[in-house]
């Protein structure tokens, strides 16, 4: 392993175990809380940048399929099974990916029982699902050879040519179905991407970027792993572009030795470059044909981003192929390969999203999460390709110099004990090993849920009663299991039977004479907002018959007497109302606000001590104050009165 | 089938269709009355309907306009949207994965969905479906007080639309809205103010199902086009070889794996 595949490999787990903690909020808290998808903008970077994008990336299946078993071309049979192995894991993850994105991915097979044959998505569903299969069959031949099934792997290559007219025509109908899919919005997509051509434009870019993304992989493979296969066995040998000949200067394009595999590259390029190119009168004869031109010279945002995405897919890598210095050099190929694929992916985000914005009259920006599991599943995706293309015979014979280790499976990161050494000495791999657990730990603590001020239902455990009566009553409030036992028809009686529950209930809710004291003593150790303004709002509309178009927005006056800003301190003093419906009696009305309630630990321990110490005065019995004469379970010394009100802050 | 004839002219917003459909769906109407501040035309997955403000002095109820051909009924993979013979078009929840691909195709952008739930599903009018099949009128034709919104047979009412702009051809204007717009409407409009603010279309526009349909009815054969074709190529190539002399069948790629 190289320490550049290394970088790339820490990048890749760090995205995808951030993918996977992102999918995890994804599927427990829903779209709304976790995307930024809205009705304005249903579709986001899941469907059109994993699904339309990523397919449109992995169709070298189909393409490589194309040139070398239905037109023979047996030179590129090398980029055959790299092709295969790119389409395989693209589908997988852009698969993966919708997962995520549908709002019920537990109904994902709905589609393979309930038919709908009038809808372009249910085509594309069907065709994309298999053409994974064809895929997954395709690729494994190269599985059953590396684990010697040699007969079963020799019965699949017979019928290699078979399973490659499948797939290229099911490849065929689902690369322009992705376009057809945005057929249906007229009305809604920018003009200079809604044509009725987009199924043709579709499957055109797709089939020359697609080719690109092989040669790309190939090249990149043998920068890493194999460079004499590109560049020759020379490298370092400066080779000038103009020779002299026979004492007269004449432009050569030989550029000397290079390596077995670069004319095959090129010569595949080259091809790209030639669909990139009939894109690209396809796209210029579109914008006259389909009234596109006077939205591409009216110079909005729209039409420069139409004018960048052009150039990226077909013009820059075009010229590349075309001026032979880039051609013949292996970064210039590089370059128009990376070029033609990331303007592919600007293509159908403009298509699926940016053309959009104009009429959603809102801007979509996904949100972390999005960005999280979309980046997630397409590293989860590269961790496969490099494991996949290290272990089986993917790029050619297995690489068993790889890791000194010839011929065996091994984890892709390394054993734990390699990780623990090379964290410990090298200082990226360092950096790196802590960002893998680092970022996720962030997502975690990041995540609003987490440290929001707990406006959801309070956590203190109600006490449970023996009976209906309850005669004895298990108060454990912090649900730890230890429990108080309270005695509560022996208090009752000892109070004065049915004048006593006031005495302890000292605020009851309307209607009621002993509301429970986890009703408002909602969290064990902090006071707790007990106000529920959006009853309060109804409420009042509903009690003064107030109506009209918003009749809410007339209520506020009804507690809000006086002046702005609207909060707790400018509404009027909630006894105004309540004086007789909550308060049965109990406590001052100055020592209680009814807007926040204290904590469940501090209110227990007030209404009972007070009492307590009362009572052993006049009864003199001291013990009957004690901790442990309520907290039947504690030793006598494991509590004392000091820690007990240093405890509550007494 | 069924439809309902909103005269844009009588409307006064006063909003009791949307508190009688809200109501009806059983929604909240403290939700509905906040996601009235928060989205743009008062549409979400507890309002169903809405009113907005189409020109000055102007008001018409916004829903779901239950097209004669619904784009939303061709795009839904699984079926879940289906065109009524009463005239509603109506959601089956226990069909749908979620896609949102109507939500898309709709022009009128209607299809809402329960973001904030982690179980979501589409939410839409769906014309007071239970009601309309027991005789009985939809909530919000029941609820409008100034007679703004008529409910009976579309063709009748149709009839009923152009009767009216004849008798009063200063009070409105000489169109009804969606009766050919995107292949037709159930929900129809009369006005005399441009409604291009409710989705309808400056110019005529096709039914959206007919720009798609037909082609996607061609996919099969297409696909079958193709293989046959490749097949064809590939004998042709095979052919060629031979006859070159240069490529004997051992050699084919089939083979050469080992």
């Amino acid at each position: 392993m190289t320490s550049r595949t290394r970088a790339l490999r820490d990048i890749l787990w760090t995205l995808a175990l951030a993918g996977l903690v992102a999918a995890v909020f994804r599927l427990w808290y829903g779209l709304g809380a976790t995307t930024n998808l809205s009705d304005a903008f249903p579709w986001g970077l899941w469907k059109i940048l994993n699904m339309v994008g990523g397919v449109a990336l992995s169709t070298s299946g189909f393409t490589v399929g194309f040139l070398v078993y239905v037109l023979r071309l047996k030179r590129f049979q090398p980029f055959m099974k790299p092709a295969i192995l790119i389409a395989f894991l693209g589908y997988g993850c852009s698969c993966l990916a919708l997962l995520f994105d549908i709002g019920l991915p537990h109904r994902f097979w709905h589609p393979v029982v309930m038919w709908n044959i009038n809808s372009f998505l249910f085509e594309v569903f069907w065709c994309v699902m298999l053409y994974f299969t064809v895929t997954a069959i395709e690729l494994a031949p190269v599985l059953f050879e590396r684990f010697r099934a040699e007969r079963i792997a020799h019965a699949l290559h017979k019928a290699a040519f078979v399973v490659v007219v499948i797939g290229i025509s099911l490849s065929s109908l689902h690369h322009s179905s992705l376009g057809s899919l945005f057929l249906v919005t007229p009305q809604r997509l920018h003009s200079l991407w809604y044509t009725p051509w987009l199924p043709l434009l579709f499957i055109i870019s797709a089939m020359g970027a697609g080719l690109m993304v092989v040669v790309l992989a190939k090249l990149i493979w043998a920068r890493w792993y194999d460079p004499a296969s590109i560049l020759g066995p020379n490298t370092g040998q400066q080779i000038p572009l103009i020779r002299i000949d026979n004492g007269s200067p004449a432009v050569s394009f030989s550029r000397g030795p290079e390596g077995p595999e670069m004319p095959h590259v090129r010569a595949m390029a080259s091809i790209a470059a030639g669909i990139l190119g009939l894109y690209l009168v396809l796209k210029i004869a579109d914008l006259f044909l389909h009234g596109g031109w006077p939205a591409l010279t009216v110079g909005t945002w729209e039409s420069w981003l139409y004018s960048a995405e052009l150039i990226l897919t077909a013009i820059l890598p075009v010229l590349l192929v075309i001026i032979p210095k880039s051609r013949y050099s292996p970064a210039g190929i590089g370059l128009a390969a990376a070029s033609a694929a990331i303007g592919l992916a600007l293509n159908r985000l403009d298509v699926g999203i940016f053309g959009y914005i104009r009429d959603a009259g809102a801007v979509y920006f996904p949100s972390l999460i999005e960005w999280a599991v979309g980046m997630g599943v397409v590293a989860a995706a590269g961790i496969f390709f490099l494991f996949l293309s290290e272990n089986l015979p993917i790029f050619g014979p297995i690489r068993g110099s790889v890791d000194g280790r010839p011929g065996l499976f091994r984890l892709t990161y390394g054993s734990l004990s390699q990780l623990w050494q090379t964290a410990l000495t090298d200082n990226l791999h360092r950096v790196t090993l802590i960002a893998v657990f680092v970022i996720p730990a962030a997502f975690v603590l990041m995540y609003p849920p987490f440290h929001s001020d707990s406006t959801s239902v309070g956590t203190v455990r109600p006490a449970r009663g023996i009976d209906a009566e309850r005669t004895i009553l298990f108060i454990d409030g912090n649900n730890d299991g230890v429990e108080t036992i309270f005695a509560h028809a022996d208090h009752q009686k000892r109070l004065g039977d049915s004048a006593s529950c006031v005495k302890c209930h000292h605020v009851s809710m309307p209607g009621d004479r002993s509301t429970p004291c986890s009703r408002c003593h909602l969290r064990m150790n902090e006071s707790y907002n007990i106000f529920n303004h959006e009853y309060h709002l109804s409420a009042v509309v509903e009690d003064k018959h107030i109506t009209g178009l918003y009749p809410a927005n007339f209520a506020c006056r009804e507690c809000h007497a006086g002046g702005n800003p609207e909060t707790s301190q400018s509404a009027k003093n909630c006894l105004e109302c309540h004086k007789e419906d909550m308060f049965p009696g109990g406590l001052p009305a100055a020592d209680c606000d009814l807007m926040t309630a204290n904590p469940f630990r501090e209110a227990m321990h007030q209404t009972c001590i007070e009492c307590h110490q009362k009572e052993a005065e006049r009864v003199n019995k001291p013990r009957l104050a004690d901790c442990q004469s309520c907290h039947q379970s504690l030793q006598p010394r494991q509590i004392t009165r000091t820690i007990a009100e240093k405890a509550d802050g007494r | 089938m069924n439809g309902i004839l909103v005269d844009v002219t009588k409307c006064t917003a006063c909003e009791k269709c949307v508190a009688a459909c809200v109501e009806r769906n059983s929604k909240s109407l403290l939700k509905a009355e906040r996601d009235r501040a928060v989205t743009s035309d008062g549409l979400s997955a507890e309002r169903l309907s809405t009113v907005i403000k189409v020109d000055d002095g102007r008001f018409a109820r916004k829903s779901c306009m239950h097209c004669l051909e619904p784009s939303c009924v061709s795009a839904c993979l699984v079926g879940g949207l289906t065109k009524t013979q009463d005239g509603a078009v109506i959601y089956d929840s226990d069909k749908c994965i979620g896609c949102r691909y109507c939500m898309l195709a709709c022009p009128f952008h209607i299809p809402r969905y329960q973001w904030d739930k982690t179980v979501p599903y589409v939410v839409k009018c769906d014309m007071c479906f239970d009601r309309i099949t027991q005789n009985q009128q939809p909530a919000c034709v029941v609820a409008c007080p100034e007679g703004a919104l008529k409910f009976g047979d579309r063709d009748k009412l149709l009839q009923e639309a152009h009767a009216e702009i004849r008798q009063h051809p200063q009070r409105y204007m000489d169109h009804v809205w969606g009766e050919t717009e995107f292949g037709g409407t159930s929900v129809l409009y009369i006005a005399d103010v441009d409604l291009n603010s409710l989705g309808w279309p400056v110019n005529e526009a096709a039914a959206i199902p007919s720009l798609t349909e037909p082609l996607v009815h061609k996919t099969p054969f297409i696909g079958l086009g193709v293989a046959v074709s490749l097949i064809g190529l590939n004998w042709i190539v095979k052919r060629r070889n031979k006859l070159m002399g240069n490529d004997p069948e051992k050699e084919t790629p089939e083979e050469k794996h080992d």
